[in-house]
């Protein structure tokens, strides 16, 4: 029923912007689409008995709390995207002409990724999720420069691709699903009650390909190679939302699929083998830091890092891990989304005209004073400063790994120190250098929108809430997902 | 005794595929991996029918149709439509493998892939044959098709690497009996827009920048009254 509130709201929402002319018009039916998803989720997050289901679609707190967090991201992208957009415009980035484009397919992605969480389905959510990456790889063209398509064709080749792999992990669980019970089925609700008959060898097997397709649209290495270029290049409030939403949306299938074949006996091996995974991006999402020269690109690779992090959390598998994966969840997409923002400003205040040519930086605290300062919080906050929400999560997933194992915790600490130690020099060195000192041309001051700042400061402000304290209500809402997915009872 | 001719049949035509597949890495000329593509389509659309006359499962019936709509007609003469705008008729260049290589390679990936599926499956390999050799012709076939997909440089013959990827998936789901159409109907929704969107995304890459509008309302992708506002 709820999931029918987001397509009405979509459809609406898409007919008006391709009937309305002016971009004004369509940069307010994008932020009134948004409100109306924000209050649409919170209202499903508070006052719906949960779970709810109707046909294909299941809303339990898992994906309540997926759409609600996408809502909030999607929310500040919008408010931020007019007055981007507008400058792309001014510039001769964007054409006129692919306005409609634009805000069509970012309200088609806002739509498509709040439902794809409630498909009870897999392979209704393996389509959904199929498509939010081919709408994306749009969003990302949508600067038809070069270095966008070739960024968005890498995308889609690799995210695809991959995918078609995780069907086929998907006709093996029906197979299986159809030994236990006849005639068969792919409801991951109905999966989660059967599971236990399951053959683990096989179990293993269909999940091995289930996570190849998922986890290359979350950007494990070894199928990373895609997000650097696509995050990078696409217009900053996309990649906000590729950052804070999409990469969310492998991460979801992910566990989903895990949480059914952990109820399989003799399964566990599957752990060690998602520890490995994660343990990899780790190290080479910190190492990708080290030698970036882009700002752009660096936050990408960071969040690299961070979906190993959760994916080394999802491996340890106990109630413990599983609460701060949500909740790393929320605070990198929080964060994620925030650094884009920022860094989006700062990207355009100094891009160079040649696009071989990286940003020259020079001055940025007076030239764009309130984005240089976000930028800071947003690193601070990634590294897993206390007070912002990052530090609590990263601190239990290490702590859950040392009591796994003490070795593997300490390797990954010292990963996570190299790339905090990268974030931190970069924006170290590019925030202090002076155009007096460096002989860098300082540029024309670039005007910021009203609201690319409100969105900022929604953003900082909803990172300082939940980073302050764990609020009471989450802690609950969490502690319901981490029973829900079969980890027994609350902590 | 019928039953045990419709799996000789099965058998024969699963043979068929694999050696289009082989072509589809060996071929040189965009039209005829098209030609390829489009006889692969047919032969899982015939598989389907037989499958059918064995299992008596409407639903393989209606893969067949939509199977032959879309994989044989629709979609190669969309592509060959474009091929023929963008007038790309080779794909010499080659990013790490030369066809040669990758035949041998691809061999090896098949022998992998049954020796892997036979011991994972185990058991269940040997109660349903069928479903184990769909499995392995399948699986192989994706691999196969990844390999064009990563070894050819030509945007449009990344496509057609993907496309026959999606056919050893098709492949698979055909000896999945019972599996819903919907699955199907979805997964061609899904590639019907990933090939109109690459193959736009192409037109672009082929060409400088300036000449990319141009050419996208040059070849009718693009609404031209727009075009001169």
């Amino acid at each position: 029923m709820i999931a029918g509130f987001y397509l009405i709201i979509g459809i609406i929402a898409v007919a008006l912007i391709m009937v309305l002319k002016t971009h004004n018009m369509k940069r307010v039916v994008l932020i009134c689409q948004a409100l109306a998803n924000l209050a649409v989720s919170g209202y499903l997050m508070f006052f719906v008995t949960i779970p709810e289901a109707t046909g294909f679609f299941r809303i339990d707190h898992l994906s309540a709390f997926e759409a609600g967090l996408s809502s909030v991201v999607f929310f500040a992208a919008s408010l931020y995207a007019g007055g981007y957009v507008r400058r792309l415009i001014e510039t001769g980035e964007l054409s006129p002409r692919s306005l409609g484009l634009f805000y069509g397919g970012f309200s088609i992605l806002m739509t498509v990724t709040s439902v794809v969480f409630f498909s009870d389905n897999l392979v209704l959510f393996w389509i959904l999720a199929e498509i939010t990456t081919v709408v994306s790889a749009m969003l990302v063209a949508s600067l038809s420069a070069r270095e966008n398509i070739d960024a968005a064709l890498k995308y889609i080749f690799i995210a695809s691709t991959a995918m078609l792999f995780a069907f086929i992990g998907l006709i093996f669980l029906f197979e299986m699903s159809r030994g236990v019970s006849a005639p068969g089925t792919l409801n991951w609700s109905e999966l989660m009650l059967i599971s236990g008959g399951f053959d683990p060898k096989i179990a293993l097997a269909a999940f091995f390909f289930v996570f190849i397709g998922f986890s290359a649209k979350s950007g494990i290495v070894p199928f990373h190679t895609w997000l650097p270029d696509a995050h990078s290049k696409a217009p900053s409030a996309v990649s906000a939302v590729l950052s804070g939403v999409l990469l969310n949306i492998g991460m979801y299938g992910i566990i989903r699929v895990y949480a059914i074949i952990r109820q399989v006996p003799g399964s566990e091996a599957g752990g060690l083998f998602l520890m490995a995974f994660g343990i990899l991006t780790v190290s080479v999402g910190a190492l990708m830091m080290l030698r970036q020269k882009n700002l752009k690109k660096l936050i990408a690779c960071s969040s690299i890092e961070n979906m190993g992090l959760i994916l080394i959390g999802i491996s340890i598998w106990t109630p413990l891990a599983i609460f701060w994966v949500m909740f790393q969840t929320l605070a990198h997409s929080l964060t994620k989304a925030e650094l884009f923002l920022s860094a989006g400003i700062i990207h355009r205040q100094y891009k160079s005209d040649n696009p071989d040519e990286e940003d020259q930086i020079c001055d940025a605290f007076e030239m764009q004073p309130f984005a240089s300062f976000c930028l800071v919080a947003g690193a601070l906050a990634i590294i897993g400063t206390p007070l912002f929400p990052v530090f609590l999560p990263k601190l239990f997933i290490l702590l859950e790994t040392v009591r796994f194992d003490l070795l593997t915790g300490v390797v990954i600490l010292i990963f996570i120190a190299i790339g905090s130690f990268a974030l931190l020099r970069f924006i170290w060195t590019v925030l202090s250098s002076r155009s007096e000192l460096d002989l860098i041309k300082k540029p024309v001051h670039y005007p910021v929108g009203r609201g690319m700042h409100i969105a900022l400061v929604f953003l900082l402000l909803t990172m300082i809430y939940f980073g302050i304290s764990v609020p009471g209500w989450f802690y609950d809402y969490l502690n319901m997902i981490v029973a829900e997915l079969g980890l027994g009872g609350a902590l | 005794m019928i039953s045990e001719i419709f799996s000789d049949v099965v058998r024969i035509i699963l043979v068929f595929i694999l050696i289009t597949a082989a072509l589809t890495i060996s071929t040189r000329t965009l039209s005829a991996l098209v030609r390829v593509y489009s006889i692969q389509s047919f032969l899982i659309a015939i598989l389907a029918c037989v499958l059918w006359g064995m299992l008596q499962e409407d639903t393989l019936l209606l893969i067949a149709a939509i199977t032959f709509a879309v994989k044989v007609i629709l979609i190669p003469s969309f592509i060959g439509k474009i091929q023929k705008r963008i007038n790309i008729r080779r794909d010499l260049e080659f990013n790490y493998l030369k066809p040669a290589g990758s035949i041998v390679v691809s061999l090896g990936l098949m022998l992998m892939v049954y020796v892997v599926f036979s011991r994972v499956l185990g058991n269940f390999a040997v109660v349903n044959p069928l479903f184990f050799l769909g499995a392995v012709v399948g699986v192989s076939l994706m691999l196969m098709g990844m390999l064009v997909t990563f070894s050819r440089k030509k945007t449009i013959t990344k496509v057609m690497g993907y496309l026959s990827m999606e056919n050893g998936v098709l492949i698979f789901g055909c000896f999945a009996t019972e599996l819903p159409l919907i699955v199907e109907v979805m997964i061609l929704i899904d590639l019907i827009i990933l090939v109109i969107l690459t193959t736009i995304l192409t037109v672009g890459i082929d060409s400088s920048l300036d000449e990319y509008q141009e050419r996208l309302i040059q070849y009718h992708l693009w609404p031209s009254e727009e075009a001169k506002e």
